[in-house]
């Protein structure tokens, strides 16, 4: 899918990051996709000093924020009835993007993870994502936070735990499905198109 | 398939500024906004060598009295921490090799934090490689484009990140 262009100007985004250098770099890098309201924290008490002075529109945190680390600290936003800033999108930047340090991120609360080092392509396209495909939130007694099912595949045994679950629709068949002839024939035409 | 259980879930759409901010028509387009962040990126560069100098400073000091003190908490985490910082922004500035050695030096110091034995010839071998990488000339180098170093580093890293339990395996 073609990533869609957003427009950051007047949105107010808050960087949390411990690197100085490279809050500047993402400073720069956001100022170059249109974006003229940036704030920069270097750990968790300036973020949360920020979240309770100023509402932001999007936050920028890395994953390893000190003191208290940048999961801990999504939890602590998104469990805060109290706090305006609670449903804020959030993209946590961690240099360890493997499998677990995506579910923590996203069982934690948080929108979209990116990896480090950045990259402007990388950055945006997230960005992008996250505008274009709002999610709903999802408030129950063990999460606050969005949607975690958003590409929904189908449910684990064919039924969702939610109330509102639906059965999952199968568009019903047109017509005959092609013969395992026509398929070949599909296949060896393309082949000899080649060479 | 019966249920488990219901779970009580309130689901809502928040108010939600950056969602609706951000899809107003008028901003730059992908392509342009790219250029334009690159360009920023540029304008940052020169400032990339004294931030890393000053970060090899803050490690080589760290990593000294971290050889003279190995079971250091403090001292680690302060090595680790310039590692990090280090390997986080190395590839975004064109120095590709500072990522690399500078992820393999902090997977080296999370192994000793798990319980490997510090090997201080490891480290300082990670040192003389950071020095080597953050010149000019090696801007733009891709880890495969010098094998020999990179394996060197990745075979000694590997080594030194054995912790006791891994080590019986």
């Amino acid at each position: 899918m073609k990533n869609p262009t957003i427009n950051l100007r007047d949105l107010m985004i808050l960087i949390a990051d411990p690197n100085a250098y490279l809050r500047r770099v993402v400073n720069g890098m956001l100022r170059g996709f249109g974006a003229n309201k940036i704030f920069e924290v270097e750990n968790s008490s300036g973020l949360f000093l920020a979240l309770s002075n100023q509402r932001f529109d999007i936050l920028l945190c890395d994953t390893k924020l000190p003191p208290h680390g940048g999961l801990t600290l999504v939890r602590t936003i998104r469990q805060n009835a109290d706090n305006e800033n609670r449903t804020i999108p959030i993209m946590l930047m961690t240099a360890e993007a493997n499998e677990r340090t995506v579910k923590t991120a996203r069982d934690a609360g948080a929108n979209i993870v990116v990896a480090k080092p950045l990259s402007p392509t990388s950055l945006y396209d997230r960005l992008s994502w996250i505008a274009f495909n709002p999610r709903p939130f999802i408030d129950t007694a063990s999460y606050f936070g969005p949607d975690r099912r958003f590409k929904i595949e189908g449910y684990p045994g064919g039924i969702g735990r939610r109330k509102g679950d639906k059965p999952m629709e199968v568009a019903a068949e047109i017509g005959p499905a092609l013969a395992q002839n026509d398929i070949d024939s599909l296949f060896n035409t393309a082949r000899s198109g080649k060479t | 398939m019966k249920k488990k259980q219901d779970i009580p879930a309130t689901v809502f759409y928040p108010e939600n500024r950056f969602d609706r901010m951000a899809r107003r028509a008028g901003g730059v387009p992908r392509e342009q906004a790219l250029a334009q962040a690159q360009a920023q990126v540029d304008e940052i560069a020169p400032g990339f060598t004294p931030w890393l100098e000053q970060e090899m400073q803050a490690l080589c000091t760290a990593i000294d009295a971290l050889s003279k003190n190995p079971a250091s908490k403090m001292h680690r985490e302060k090595a680790t921490q310039s590692s990090e910082q280090m390997r986080d922004t190395g590839s975004t500035l064109g120095f590709e090799l500072v990522t690399f050695v500078a992820k393999n030096l902090c997977d080296i110091l999370e192994a000793v934090a798990a319980g490997a034995t510090y090997d201080k010839e490891v480290v300082d071998c990670h040192i003389d490689a950071l020095r080597l990488a953050k010149h000019e000339r090696y801007r733009g180098l891709r880890p495969d484009q010098v094998p020999e170093l990179v394996n060197g580093l990745l075979r000694v890293g590997e080594k030194a990140s054995l912790v006791p339990n891994q080590k019986n395996d």
